[in-house]
């Protein structure tokens, strides 16, 4: 006897298979398991990057919650402004050289990290602290160490004798030693990071592909740059694309160590907008040197999204 | 059993009940009766510390008589402005905040305070000049601020060191301390800065490079808020200045912050700094060697005799138009106001009465107020009750009224005076010249366009004045 339907206007729905009632299901807990994280990033991050693009074409001012459309005006003053086209060149100069320093000394580190010797587990407890030391804190003590009058730095320089008497390091009252001393501070903060990330890739290296290179005649440099480095790709690019992002955003340094000074020569544009939009209160004119992180941010988001994909790949 | 799915989709409801929990409960159970009956206050905390100690539990007295729960809050003086713009964005937060420059760009969003000022001039007098120029805005015919207090900015130097070079009363003109630089760097060589003028982008060099411009008859603007910064008087201070760098001072004043000309006067690292008393309590509160040697004069005089110095603190306090305590705060106000000669002891003489007749004789008559309260202030000065050796070191304060000005001089203080304040343009044209960085004249040219430019934002939203001739 046929149990199938023979009305052919009657169109039943196949039934559901175990396997598409669960994917329907995976589908719909993933969207609400989501759902925080992107209301977080909405509110906290496309909120506001929207109202910046927005504010940076007004005459937006602190005090006041009026303003006037005035187009490319705010962009058009700033890019003539001689403190703007500084500040954009010292993003780049601080960028580049600070990671290119934490890049090279947390290999360094990390490999030494990699070694037993007696008291890694307290050394590895002094390599994080400045990774957990707060920003404004730990720039205190350095506004200290690079005082003009009273560095210690200066001190220990006199006392070895690199330094003659009379001769001094103004460290944040001059142009260049004011970038060195920004550059340092955030190479000591970004070390531990660094150090960390290359940790985990260095001993995720399988030991044989180290012993193989070892018989293949390869030297140390040989196998740190041909092998080791290489197979450390995916977690060198997560490390250096973090890393330069936290950089290229970072206002808090700069505004406490030196305020942009001497004659805001060592602003970058994360301390120019804060300087100009909040304290001087054009907003509008404050959103506008902000909103030039968006092109490089956006190439490195792109960039890094990449790299992910391809590690995962892999 | 459960699956890991089961146990996912349980906790997941588990936290949704509790985030709904804690977000209805509270609208609940907690009814908004706060804003009556409370007043909050955010004002920064005092460079002399002992004036906060009295000034809470004043605050709070005051509102425990009156069933008001009152709050002070204190921050940093560099979030002063933050804050602020926090608050007006949020339109919500303190009732009260006391600014220390200009509030002038915060006007839109506080309340006249004309009907307390008026009070108070009924009771006391007229308040000091300086004060009512930077807390009224004539184009807008806004009282937008109040101010209690204001604070004198000496010369403060160093004894020993002016007298081996036969100044032992110290500087007198501007002149004087080009003249003086080289032979306290030779009589003093362990003094790294003879002169301690601070050319950073920090408070006290804003206040500086003003009374240098002022005194060699430069200014921002002229009394009807047109840009007159390209002028020959200010390429003069600007050579001056470059002088002066060049034979007393060095890199590291470039680099100094609100506390730095304090630190290396008290660590006697230079002969001379322009400075309230702050630096010279805390030299006292810590029993300091420079002590014996640490000594006042009065504002330098100019290449043609002008002589000023800004206020180096000017209170101004806001009640913003989103307040629920307005008319509570405006009371608050006038008695801090009529408490002026407390405030004055509890800073130690820091915190002068903007109203000179709040500090007179009690059932003194209202027309001999402002006389009698500068006789009060005159003597505290004269006989310094914080322990001065001699007794009357400060006594040159009590005539600081004349040759202290506000910033904004010779105008008003306004919008564009304060931003052109707090984004250093005229400590920049200086540091500029002085270190050779741009030449006097492009260092000027420079600050007078960026000037110019902020001038011209705050004349189109209406709320300062000028224009037509600026240079």
């Amino acid at each position: 006897m046929s149990t199938t339907t023979s009305n052919p206007a009657v169109a039943v729905a196949a039934p559901l298979s175990a396997g598409d009632t669960i994917r329907r299901s995976d589908r719909r807990l993933g969207a609400i398991m989501l759902a925080p994280t992107l209301v977080y990033i909405g509110l906290l991050v496309a909120v506001p990057f929207m109202l910046a693009l927005f504010l940076s074409l007004t005459n937006s001012s602190a005090g006041s919650l009026e303003f006037s459309f005035v187009g490319l005006a705010n962009f058009r003053s700033v890019m003539a402004s001689p403190v703007f086209q500084r500040a954009l060149r010292n993003t780049f100069v601080f960028t580049l050289a600070s990671q290119v320093t934490v890049m090279v000394l947390g290999n360094i580190l990390a490999r030494a990290l990699m070694k037993s010797f007696f008291g890694k587990s307290v050394a590895r407890f002094l390599i994080l602290m400045p990774w957990a030391a707060p920003i404004s804190l730990a720039t205190l003590g350095w506004l200290w160490i690079f005082d003009s009058t009273f560095s210690v730095i200066n001190w220990l320089l006199l006392v070895v004798g690199w330094l003659q008497p009379g001769q001094w390091y103004y460290w944040l009252g001059d142009t260049t030693l004011g970038m060195i001393a920004i550059i340092t501070i955030h190479v000591w903060r970004m070390l531990p990071f660094s150090t960390v990330i290359l940790l985990a890739g260095l001993t995720s290296i399988p030991s044989e592909v180290r012993e193989a290179a070892a018989i293949d005649g390869a030297g140390t440099l040989a196998r740190i740059f041909q092998v080791e480095i290489p197979m450390m790709k995916p977690i060198l690019t997560v490390a250096v694309l973090f890393g330069v992002v936290f950089t290229f955003t970072d206002m808090s340094l700069v505004y406490l160590l030196t305020r942009g000074g001497p004659y805001n020569s060592t602003h970058v544009l994360a301390s120019l907008a804060f300087q100009d939009g909040v304290l001087g209160g054009d907003v509008g004119r404050g959103a506008a040197v902000a909103i030039f992180l968006v092109p490089v941010l956006v190439v490195l988001a792109v960039v890094m999204l990449r790299a992910s994909r391809r590690a995962e790949v892999v | 059993m459960q699956t890991r799915r089961q146990f996912i989709v349980r906790g997941g409801k588990l936290v949704a009940v509790g985030a709904a929990a804690a977000a209805v409960g509270p609208t609940i159970v907690v009814r908004d009766a706060k804003a009556a009956g409370q007043l909050k206050i955010l004002q920064w905390s005092h460079f002399v510390p002992a004036y906060d100690k009295w000034f809470d539990p004043f605050a709070k007295e005051w509102g425990a008589k009156r069933g008001i729960e009152v709050t002070v809050d204190h921050v940093g003086f560099a979030d002063v402005v933050p804050r602020a713009t926090a608050e007006v964005a949020a339109q919500a937060g303190h009732d009260i905040h006391m600014f220390l420059g200009l509030a002038s760009a915060f006007e839109e969003h506080v309340i006249d305070l004309a009907d307390v000022t008026a009070a108070l001039e009924k009771k006391y007098g007229k308040e000091v000049e300086l004060a009512r120029r930077s807390t009224y805005n004539p184009v807008t015919k806004k009282q937008f601020a109040l101010s209690d207090m204001w604070v004198p900015d000496p010369g403060n130097y160093h004894k020993e060191a002016w007298t081996k070079i036969g100044m032992a009363n110290g500087p007198v003109t501007y002149d004087d301390l080009v003249k003086a630089a080289p032979e306290i760097k030779k009589a003093m060589p362990q003094m790294q800065i003879p002169i301690g003028i601070g050319l950073s982008q920090d408070i006290d060099s804003n206040m500086a490079v003003r009374n240098i411009l002022w005194c060699h008859g430069g200014s921002i603007q002229d009394k009807d808020s047109n840009v007159v910064l390209n002028s020959p008087e200010t390429l003069a201070a600007l050579e001056y200045t470059k002088k002066l760098y060049g034979v007393g001072m060095n890199q590291a004043v470039l680099s100094w912050n609100a506390a730095s000309n304090n630190q290396a006067f008290n660590a006697q690292q230079t002969a001379y700094i322009l400075n309230s008393i702050s630096a010279y309590r805390t030299a006292q509160d810590n029993k300091l060697p420079v002590l014996e040697n640490y000594f006042f004069t009065p504002a330098l005089k100019g290449p043609t005799g002008t002589q000023l110095a800004s206020e180096h603190v000017m209170s101004g306090y806001v009640v913003w138009k989103f307040s629920k305590s307005q008319d509570v705060a405006k009371e608050f106000l006038v008695a801090l106001v009529d408490a002026s000669r407390d405030s004055m002891l509890a800073s130690k003489l820091y915190n002068f009465p903007s109203f000179f007749g709040a500090a007179a004789e009690p059932n003194t008559p209202v027309a001999k107020k402002a006389e009698s309260g500068a006789a009060w202030i005159t003597a505290q000065c004269n006989k310094d009750p914080f322990g001065s050796n001699p007794v009357d070191k400060l006594a040159l304060l009590a005539k600081s009224l004349p040759w202290s000005t506000n910033l904004g001089y010779p105008g008003y203080g306004n919008p564009a005076e304060g931003e052109i304040f707090d984004t250093y343009v005229i400590t920049d044209m200086f540091a500029k010249a002085a270190t050779g960085a741009l030449s006097p004249k492009d260092a000027m040219l420079e600050a007078n366009t960026r000037a110019k430019q902020i001038f011209d934002k705050w004349r189109q939203k209406k709320m300062v004045a000028g224009g037509g001739k600026d240079k």
